[in-house]
């Protein structure tokens, strides 16, 4: 990334404000400027489709994302409070501009969260009775999946999760989501070779179910997952479990995300390590 | 009923808090007594008065935390630990929007904003009760100031090591975590080498010759100049080295500062052995930074670097001898153990003759001042002094970039440069920057490079650049 | 899970002291960072400051006194007559406000108060009379706090006197102080005509016995409940005391009207008396406060300032760890509004022991509660909330109980701690009166006046010196 330099540039933009944003983005942040455009607006938040991505613009006091950009003001700044639905936004090295306002990338951060390594017998410890299931998603059918290690039958799963339920990440998602990135962070602590072999051979149909099924946020965030990309909350919850802080308090974080999303997440990252487990403990659990 | 009596060691609040809390913890629904307290003799025998068992608390003290409750079933209590952890984790009732006074000190500060790190820049004089203040609201430190007594130091790291906070400093004059600078630090990329350093330049050097061979770095952590002193012993250092070994982001550590006295390194060295995971110690005098961090690279399993450099069209300068302005003492300590190798002995006064390499970051230099790295007016003095001094054939200067520092020195350096060159002096620059560093590191190579400098990321390289031009003309 | 651990997983937070260039760097990183006003400490005082902090262990002393402050129950459970209360009182004892004070030294006003108390005592026949024999020191003079006891302006307390004992429902302390005996001219603003010396005598013979025998009737009157509700009326239980004498009326009520053994015409003219006095309760807020203060004292290392007075000469202050001592310096001006005609000139140097309200979260510690003091003291009411929020940065603690409304109900900043005052130049806020400098004049105004930083580095240096 070519650096800018803090002082004011040539730009049409009035009010700059620095920014950290997730490795994730990095590709749109290195070539020539894109053209975006606005997907929606809050005080807290600003949806761009840039190209094939979605990226969130958020302020500091909401959840920092995976496919995020989060810039140094609160919402009580209120400074997206102009931007439209439509409205155009320009994604470029080192930047990006809407409305008024221009958004210099300064720092990186990483939403892969660093896990230390574990066992299976640790893991089950820091679960304890955390719940791994929200009423209103049939999760019996991804359990099953994960616990086979089969990607035949986590495409299925998804595929019946994917898209149900309303909001901009839809429930059943966020539960797809929080266990495929306790299975890619969790795992490899784990060292669980068929639990990895398993979502790289399902990534490109459950890729591909995610744009079809649901919005296109949500799939973002999915392909994220995969790779172990998550909301910070929740990376915190998986460093938890991985045996690196109190797992109460975080899990109590990420429970309080959004209205259904955090216990969503939560449930499917406690899924995911449960299946872990399983797969450790149970003999020739999960091999092909 | 369900009575319970717990101990939370070592978690102090006010008593007003713990009155609100007290209070929240009786409403809940299934609770019929309950008490959050210090375990103060007041409060044991308010306890004891509620009729609760006192074996639980027969060791608390002042300073322990004693939860004591009677509740309908288990259901109630975990109820009341979820409401007391909300109640003691709430911040100050805030006062309404109004506009209040400003905190008047770090501590006051970081309440309101519920910081974990205070950073001090007061008068040495003032930072140790800055500092202990911080350290007692379980805040961790980093003490730019210097000129603090080493007794002080001793004591703030004592308090520090038993609390598990980490005192960084007295004279830190960089750290990063997570990649953030604290103090005159670098952009670095996001990387899983973590570094402990007791010299501020030598940690941005160290970080800039890691960037530019693309390598991105997790943490530095500043100790201080006088951690490695047999008075302190390492005890910053130490500790840092635990918790980066415990640090699922870290996976290499690196260990820089100037060599410190036998039993003290012995220390540190043993430490570094003890890790599982690879430690580089660099202690600047027995090695540079450049072999240090070519050893990170080894490690890492990637090829050699080949620093940048921008080395000057003009090879013919006059011959005399060379003249080091710096602006970071390690990096004149090391340049001068790397050209004393080829040169012989290097004068570090300015009265002194022959060559010599002088540190303007220096208390001498800086009297009511800011500091070289900042304000460049004494080095460009010299050097326009040491344009006009005719037994000068190369002078050699650093140029620290990143955050804190000056926000275009080239510009300013340029025009002196360009004089230089052109009364026949060769002119060497050691460049500390990084690529992301808000200067713009590359821009400031070629502003120096076109005033007719030789330019190195590299301090060592420059070194012995300066070093080889005046030798080139010493036989002429 | 460890600090350190928590510091290495996240982004700092960072709070800053000193250059701004630090700060300006970390937002340049669009990191968080929030800044202090950082100033050096009161000159002279690095080295004790340092060893305080070295010592370890004022922070925990002073969670235990201001704890003690806090716990206090401060009920009016008698009103009795001063020699029977106070075993150092003499015949030709008086006490008074402040620090201790010789009468050479003293001002209009207190030279004014212990002349009339003479006359009242009997022990003079006329003013001039009462100066003669108080020059040759025929009256020993002594502080009314070394005697569990304040008293507001001159607090001259004499023999005869009835005093108000408020007991601690919660402990065994006990704190006094005389009656209020209104406003214009009277004792404590140094008036010594016969107007005054009969009002003191109606007070011993009426006043006292009647409200004894109220209190015997009805039981003993919390306090602490009165004033916390009060302050949610506007009063700031200094300076205004309207809302809590009202409540306190209320509370006499019944027991007044048919309940106390005493003649109806009596109880008549008490409840008339009080009815006419807004300032009625000040001296009783004033010993609840002194009960708090005497918990207080002495937990060694502590630095809670327990007592700030003044004695029209000299501004004196007590801390928790230094015993008995009195730290002291010139009473400084008082910056306010006068009445009628009144200016500067005429006004006497600050005086009185209700400095004590401040000591415990009321008077200038809580003006946000009562904005409309500053028709009586000057300011704005914008001005008012903004003193009071400078307190909470020297004091220890926020009062469970006195709580404001327009700060969401945050409890008054109590407990003052004189190292943080000494570090960061904020000195108490002080809500006061003003008497006249010609003895006998009364009130020329009112206005707020900060407590003098030499007391302060005094005390600080002096506990630095006890601790090493």
């Amino acid at each position: 990334m070519t650096a800018r330099a803090v002082q004011a540039r040539p730009s049409s933009a009035p009010v700059r404000v620095p920014a950290v944003a997730s490795l994730a983005l990095r590709h749109l942040f290195v070539s020539e400027a894109v053209t975006a455009s606005v997907l929606g607006a809050s005080s807290h938040a600003v949806w761009l489709h840039a190209g094939g991505d979605v990226l969130v613009v958020s302020t500091r006091d909401a959840t920092r994302l995976p496919n995020g950009v989060e810039i140094a003001a609160t919402s009580g700044t209120d400074l997206f409070a102009s931007v439209a639905h439509g409205a155009p936004a320009v994604v470029g090295p080192g930047s990006l501009e809407f409305g008024s306002l221009g958004v210099d990338l300064v720092r990186w951060w990483n939403p892969r969260p660093a896990l230390p390594l574990t066992t299976s017998e640790e893991l089950g410890v820091a679960i304890g009775g955390l719940p791994h299931s929200v009423p209103g998603v049939d999760s019996g059918a991804l359990r099953s999946a994960l616990d086979a290690a089969s990607p035949e039958d986590l495409i299925d799963a998804s595929v019946a999760l994917l898209g149900r339920g309303p909001g901009l990440t839809p429930e059943g998602d966020d539960v797809l989501a929080g266990a495929l990135a306790a299975i890619r962070t969790l795992g490899t602590a784990l060292g669980s070779r068929p639990a990895l072999a398993m979502l790289d051979e399902a990534e490109g149909a459950l890729v591909d179910a995610a744009n079809r099924r649901t919005t296109t946020f949500s799939a973002a965030l999915i392909r994220c997952a995969m790779r172990g990309e998550v909301a910070a909350p929740a990376g915190g919850l998986l460093r938890a479990l991985a045996g690196r802080g109190d797992v109460d308090p975080n899990h109590r974080d990420l429970q309080r995300v959004g209205h259904t999303s955090g216990p969503a997440l939560a449930a499917g990252i406690v899924l995911g390590a449960q299946s872990l487990i399983e797969a450790e403990t149970t003999p020739n659990g999960g091999v092909q | 009923m369900i009575a319970r009596v717990e101990i939370h060691p070592g978690r102090y609040h006010d008593s007003v808090r713990l009155m609100q809390a007290s209070k929240a913890l009786q409403n809940v629904e299934g609770i019929t007594d309950a008490l959050v307290a210090m375990a103060t003799e007041l409060n044991l025998s308010l306890l004891a008065d509620m009729g609760f068992d006192m074996d639980a608390v027969a060791d608390a003290g002042p300073n322990d935390l004693v939860l004591a409750l009677r509740a309908e079933d288990e259901g109630a209590i975990a109820t009341a630990h979820q409401v007391l952890d909300d109640a003691l984790t709430h911040k100050t009732a805030p006062s309404g929007g109004l506009d209040a006074p400003d905190p008047k000190t770090a501590g006051s500060a970081a309440a309101v904003a519920d910081a974990n790190v205070v950073l001090l820049s007061v008068p040495g004089e003032h930072a140790f009760v800055e500092a202990t203040e911080a350290l007692e609201s379980g805040r961790h430190v980093m003490i730019f100031s210097d000129n603090v007594p080493i007794e002080q130091e001793i004591i703030l790291k004592a308090y520090g090591a038993d609390h598990d906070l980490l005192v960084m400093g007295p004279d830190c004059g960089t750290t990063i975590i997570n990649g953030i600078g604290l103090g005159f630090a670098n952009a670095v990329e996001p990387g899983s080498v973590s570094m402990v350093g007791a010299s501020g330049t030598g940690i941005q050097q160290m970080c800039a010759l890691l960037d530019d061979a693309g390598v991105g770095v997790r943490h530095a952590l500043g100790t201080g100049s006088h951690d490695l002193s047999e008075d302190v012993g390492a005890a910053s250092t130490l500790q840092a080295l635990e918790a980066l070994e415990e640090d699922p982001a870290t996976d290499l550590i690196v260990v820089i500062s100037k060599p410190p006295a036998d039993p003290v390194a012995e220390k540190v060295r043993h430490a570094a052995e003890r890790c599982t995971k690879p430690v580089v110690v660099t202690f600047m005098g027995e090695t540079t930074l450049e072999e240090g961090a070519g050893e990170v690279l080894v490690v890492l399993g990637k090829p050699p670097a080949e620093y940048g450099a921008w080395p000057a069209e003009n090879d013919d300068h006059r011959p005399g001898f060379v003249r080091g302005l710096f602006s970071g003492g390690t990096l004149s300590s090391e340049a001068q153990f790397v050209a004393a190798t080829m040169l012989g002995e290097i004068g570090s006064h300015e009265e002194d003759e022959g060559h010599t390499f002088i540190d303007y970051g220096d208390d001498e230099y800086t009297q009511g001042r800011a500091h070289p790295m900042i304000d460049q007016t004494v080095r460009l003095e010299r050097l326009a002094a040491a344009t006009r001094d005719e037994s000068v054939g190369v002078i050699l200067m650093d140029v620290v970039l990143g955050y804190g520092a000056n926000a275009d020195p080239a510009a300013e350096l340029a025009p002196l440069i360009e004089e230089a060159v052109t009364a026949g002096a060769a002119v060497v620059v050691s460049l500390c920057g990084t690529r992301g560093d808000p200067q713009g590191r590359d821009a400031q190579a070629a502003t120096l490079n076109k005033a007719g400098a030789s330019v190195y990321l590299s301090n060592a390289a420059a070194a012995r650049e300066a070093a080889r031009l005046a030798i080139a003309r010493t036989s002429a | 899970m460890s600090d350190l651990s928590h510091l290495l997983d996240s982004e700092p937070v960072v709070a800053t002291a000193g250059t701004d260039m630090l700060a300006e760097s970390i937002e340049q990183q669009g990191a968080d960072v929030i800044r202090s006003d950082w100033r050096p400490p009161a000159a002279g005082t690095e080295a004790a400051l340092a060893a305080l902090a070295a010592d370890g262990r004022n922070k925990d002393a002073n969670a235990t006194a201001v704890e003690r402050l806090l716990a206090v129950r401060p009920q009016l459970v008698d009103v009795s007559v001063a020699r029977d209360v106070f075993p150092d009182m003499t015949p030709r004892t008086f006490f008074h406000a402040g620090p201790p004070l010789t009468w050479d030294r003293a001002s209009g006003p207190m030279r004014g108060a212990i002349i009339g108390a003479m006359i009242y005592e009997g022990l003079a026949d006329s003013p001039e009379d009462a100066e003669f024999k108080a020059a040759r020191g025929e009256i020993e003079l002594s502080p009314c706090h070394h005697h569990g006891a304040v008293g507001p302006m001159a607090g001259v307390t004499s023999p005869s006197m009835p005093v108000a004992v408020v007991a601690d429902g919660a402990g065994e302390g006990v704190a006094y102080s005389t009656l209020n005996e209104g406003l214009g001219k009277v004792l404590r603003y140094g008036a010594f005509a016969q107007e005054a010396i009969d009002r003191l005598h109606w007070m011993d013979a009426v006043l006292g016995p009647v409200l004894s025998a109220v209190l015997e009737s009805r039981g003993p009157i919390d306090l602490q409940s009165l004033i916390a509700q009060a302050l949610q009326m506007g009063d700031d239980g200094h300076n205004r005391n309207r809302a809590v004498t009202s409540l306190f009326l209320r509370e006499l009520g019944g027991a007044l009207v048919d309940g106390a053994d005493a003649p109806v015409d009596q109880r008549a003219d008490v409840f008339r008396f009080i009815d006419g006095n807004d300032h009625f309760m000040l001296n009783l807020v004033m010993a609840a406060g002194k009960l708090g203060s005497d918990a207080a004292s002495g937990v060694p290392a502590s630095s809670l300032v327990t007592v700030m007075a003044r004695n029209g000469t000299d501004f004196g202050i007590r801390l928790s760890g230094t015993g008995d001592e009195w730290f002291v310096a010139p009473a400084p001006p008082v910056e306010g509004l006068y009445l009628g005609s009144f200016t500067e000139e005429d006004a006497s140097p600050d005086i009185g022991d209700s400095t004590i309200t401040e000591t415990v979260g009321l008077g200038g510690f809580a003006m946000a509660a009562a904005p409309a003091i500053v028709g009586f003291v000057g300011g704005t009411a914008a001005g008012a909330v903004r003193r009071t929020l400078a307190m909470y940065e020297i004091t220890l603690a926020e009062h469970p109980m006195y709580q404001i409304p327009m700060l969401e109900f945050r409890g008054t900043p109590v407990g003052i701690d004189a190292a943080r005052v000494v570090r960061t130049g904020v000195l108490p806020q002080i809500n006061t009166g003003v008497a006249g400098k010609v003895p006998g004049t009364g009130m020329v105004g009112a206005g707020l006046v900060e407590a003098p930083m030499e007391c302060f580095a005094q005390a600080i240096r002096a506990l630095a010196e006890e601790l090493s």
